[in-house]
C-alpha cells in the first residue's frame, strides 16, 4: 500500500511541476504588469520539445546522453521517498537524510560533469556556477538536517515529521531556528531569482541546458521544475507536517493530500513573491547570502547543544 | 512548558533579538529592535519571578520595562532625530553582517562551555540562560568592535548591560530593589551621556564614522 502511495507521489509531483512553473511565470508577469503566457505554457513547450529531433554537440559523450534521464529519475525518486501525504515515509529506505542528501548531490554532480563534457565554453561556466551554489548551500542544509536528526534521535525524515507534528521535538527553539535556516537553504536550492534562473541568460545561468535539444531538453526542463517542488516539499515535509495523514485510512490520506497541496501552494507563493521582488545577485557575492544561512544553521546547532 | 523551560526559551529569544539589533542596517530600526529585546528581558525577569516566587523580581521587571523598553530607546531615537541627515548614522559595519551571525553562534557556544563548569545551586536549572547572559557581553563587544558608526556602538553597550542584568537576576533573585535601581539608573545615565556625546560629535565633525573621528584625539 505504501509503495503505491510513493509511486503516486512521484507521478503527482512530476505531473504538477510544469503547472507550478507556469503559475510562477504568470505571477511574475502580473507583477511586471504584463499579461504573460498561459499557465499551461510549460506543458506545450515540453510537448513541442518531445517531438523535435535530438541534436548533440560533436565531442559530447555518454555523460551528456545519460544526464537528463538521471536528473529527472533522481528527482522522481526523491519525490517518492518524502513523507508528503502521510507523516511516516512511504518507503523508509528513501526517507533517510543521508540518502536524500546524496540523491540531491548526484544530479548536481552529473549536471556539472555534463557541462564540461559538452565541450563548449558557456555550458562549462554555467556548470561551475551550479557547483559553486551547491558548495555554498549544501553544508547549511546538511547542518540543519543533522540538528533535526539529533533533536529527534533518528535520521529518518518521517520520524522527524512525526516529532515536529506532535510538537515533541525537544529543544524547541533549536528546531524553530533550524526550520528558518532550512527554509532559506531550500529557497536557494530551488534556484530562484536572486541566485539563479533568469530566463534570458541560459548560456551562463543553467549551464548545460544550452547544449541540449529535443527530448533531452524536455526532460531537463521538467527535472528542474520537479526539483523546485521536491525541495519545497522537503521543507514542508519536515517542518510543516501538520495535517498529514497519521494512518492509512482513505479519509486521512485524502485530507493529507489536500493539506499538503495547500501548504505547498503557500510555500511556492511566498517563494514566487520573494523571487519577483529582488534583483539577481552577481555570483561573486553569493557567499554573502549563504554565510547568513550558515550562521543561522550553526546557531540552531548551538541551541541544540545548549538544550533550549 | 512553564517554569524553567520557559525562562530558557525566552533566553534563546534574547539571543535572536540581540542578533537582530546587531544586524539592523538603520539606527532607527536598531532602536526599535532594542526595545523589543528589552521586552523579552522583562519577560525573562517576570517568568523568573513566577518560578522562584521572588516578589523583588516583579518590581525589577516593572522598572526594567519603564527604563529599558521605553526610556532608553526613546533617548536613542531622540538623539537620532537631533543628529539629522548631515552625519550618516547608518554606516555599514566593518565585518560583513552575515558573518557576524556565525560569530554570535560561536560566542554562545564558548560561553556555554564556560558556564557548564560553574556549579551553583541557584543556576543549575537555568544554565542555558546563564550562558546566554554571559554571551551578551561578547555580543555587545562584537557590536562595538565591528560597527563603524558610533551611534550603533551604543547598542553594543546596551546589549552588555542587558546581559549583566539577566545574570544578576539569575544568580541573585532575592537581591533587594536597591541593586536594581543601581542597574537601571546606570543604564539610563550611561546612555544619556553617550547620546549627548554622539550628538555633539556629529555636530562638530559631521560624521559618525569611528575611523574618521581620530581628529578628536587630544
Amino acid at each position: 500500500m505504501t509503495v503505491i502511495i510513493a509511486v503516486l507521489q512521484a507521478v503527482l509531483l512530476v505531473a504538477l511541476a510544469p503547472l507550478v512553473s507556469g503559475i510562477a511565470r504568470k505571477i511574475r508577469a502580473r507583477m511586471h504588469s504584463r499579461t504573460g503566457a498561459s499557465v499551461l505554457q510549460d506543458y506545450y513547450d515540453l510537448a513541442k520539445l518531445w517531438h523535435r529531433c535530438e541534436v548533440r554537440e560533436g565531442p559530447s559523450g555518454l555523460v551528456s546522453r545519460a544526464m537528463p534521464a538521471v536528473y529527472l529519475g533522481t528527482m522522481a525518486l526523491l519525490a517518492a521517498g518524502l513523507p508528503l501525504i502521510m507523516q511516516a515515509c512511504p518507503v523508509p529506505l528513501l526517507g533517510d537524510i543521508i540518502t536524500i542528501l546524496y540523491l540531491m548531490a548526484l544530479p548536481r554532480f552529473l549536471f556539472s560533469l555534463a557541462s564540461i563534457d559538452s565541450g563548449a565554453a558557456y555550458p562549462s561556466i554555467g556548470g561551475i556556477r551550479e557547483l559553486l551554489v551547491g558548495v555554498l548551500v549544501e553544508p547549511s542544509l546538511m547542518l540543519v538536517l543533522f540538528v533535526m536528526a539529533l533533536a529527534v534521535g533518528s535520521t529518518n525524515v518521517g520520524v522527524m515529521a512525526e516529532a515536529v507534528g506532535a510538537l515533541s521535538a525537544y529543544p524547541a527553539v533549536a528546531v524553530v531556528v533550524a526550520g528558518v535556516a532550512c527554509a532559506m537553504a531550500c529557497y536557494i536550492e530551488m534556484g530562484k531569482l536572486p541566485f539563479d534562473l533568469a530566463e534570458a541568460e541560459q548560456e551562463i545561468q543553467e549551464g548545460p541546458l544550452a547544449a541540449y535539444s529535443g527530448p533531452s531538453l524536455a526532460m531537463l526542463k521538467l527535472g528542474v521544475s520537479v526539483k523546485q517542488l521536491v525541495v519545497a516539499s522537503l521543507f514542508v515535509a519536515i517542518f510543516l507536517p501538520f495535517g498529514a495523514a497519521a494512518s492509512l485510512a482513505p479519509a486521512d490520506l485524502l485530507l493529507g493530500l489536500v493539506t499538503y497541496l495547500v501548504k505547498l501552494a503557500a510555500v511556492l507563493l511566498v517563494a514566487a513573491v520573494i523571487e519577483n521582488s529582488v534583483m539577481r545577485v552577481r555570483y561573486k557575492l553569493l557567499g554573502r547570502y549563504t554565510w547568513f544561512v550558515v550562521g543561522i544553521a550553526s546557531l540552531s546547532l548551538v541551541f541544540l547543544v545548549i538544550g533550549i | 512548558m512553564f517554569g524553567y523551560p520557559l525562562v530558557n526559551v525566552l533566553g534563546a529569544c534574547l539571543i535572536i533579538t540581540s542578533m537582530m539589533v546587531v544586524l539592523a542596517r538603520a539606527g532607527r530600526t536598531a532602536a526599535w529592535l532594542y526595545s523589543l529585546q528589552s521586552l523579552v528581558l522583562v519577560g525573562v525577569l517576570a517568568s523568573l519571578g513566577f518560578v522562584t516566587g521572588s516578589g523583588e523580581l516583579f518590581t525589577w521587571s516593572a522598572t526594567a520595562f519603564a527604563t529599558k523598553v521605553v526610556l532608553v530607546p526613546a533617548i536613542l531615537l531622540y538623539a537620532l532625530k537631533k543628529i539629522g541627515d548631515d552625519a550618516q548614522a547608518d554606516l555599514p559595519p566593518k565585518l560583513n553582517p552575515m558573518k557576524s551571525v556565525a560569530l554570535v553562534a560561536v560566542e554562545v557556544f564558548v560561553c556555554f562551555v564556560a558556564v557548564s563548569g560553574i556549579d551553583l545551586p541557584t543556576a543549575a536549572e537555568v544554565k542555558p540562560t546563564l550562558a546566554v547572559s554571559l554571551a551578551h557581553f561578547f555580543i555587545g563587544l562584537t557590536c562595538i568592535v565591528t560597527q563603524r558608526s558610533i551611534f550603533k556602538q551604543i547598542f553594543g553597550y546596551c546589549l552588555m548591560e542587558n546581559g549583566s542584568h539577566v545574570s544578576l537576576a539569575l544568580l541573585a533573585p532575592e537581591a533587594p530593589e536597591l541593586v536594581e535601581i543601581g542597574v537601571a539608573t546606570d543604564a539610563i545615565f550611561a546612555v544619556i551621556i553617550l547620546a549627548v556625546l554622539v550628538v555633539r560629535m556629529a555636530r562638530y565633525a559631521h560624521t559618525l564614522d569611528a575611523d574618521d573621528l581620530c581628529e578628536l584625539k587630544g
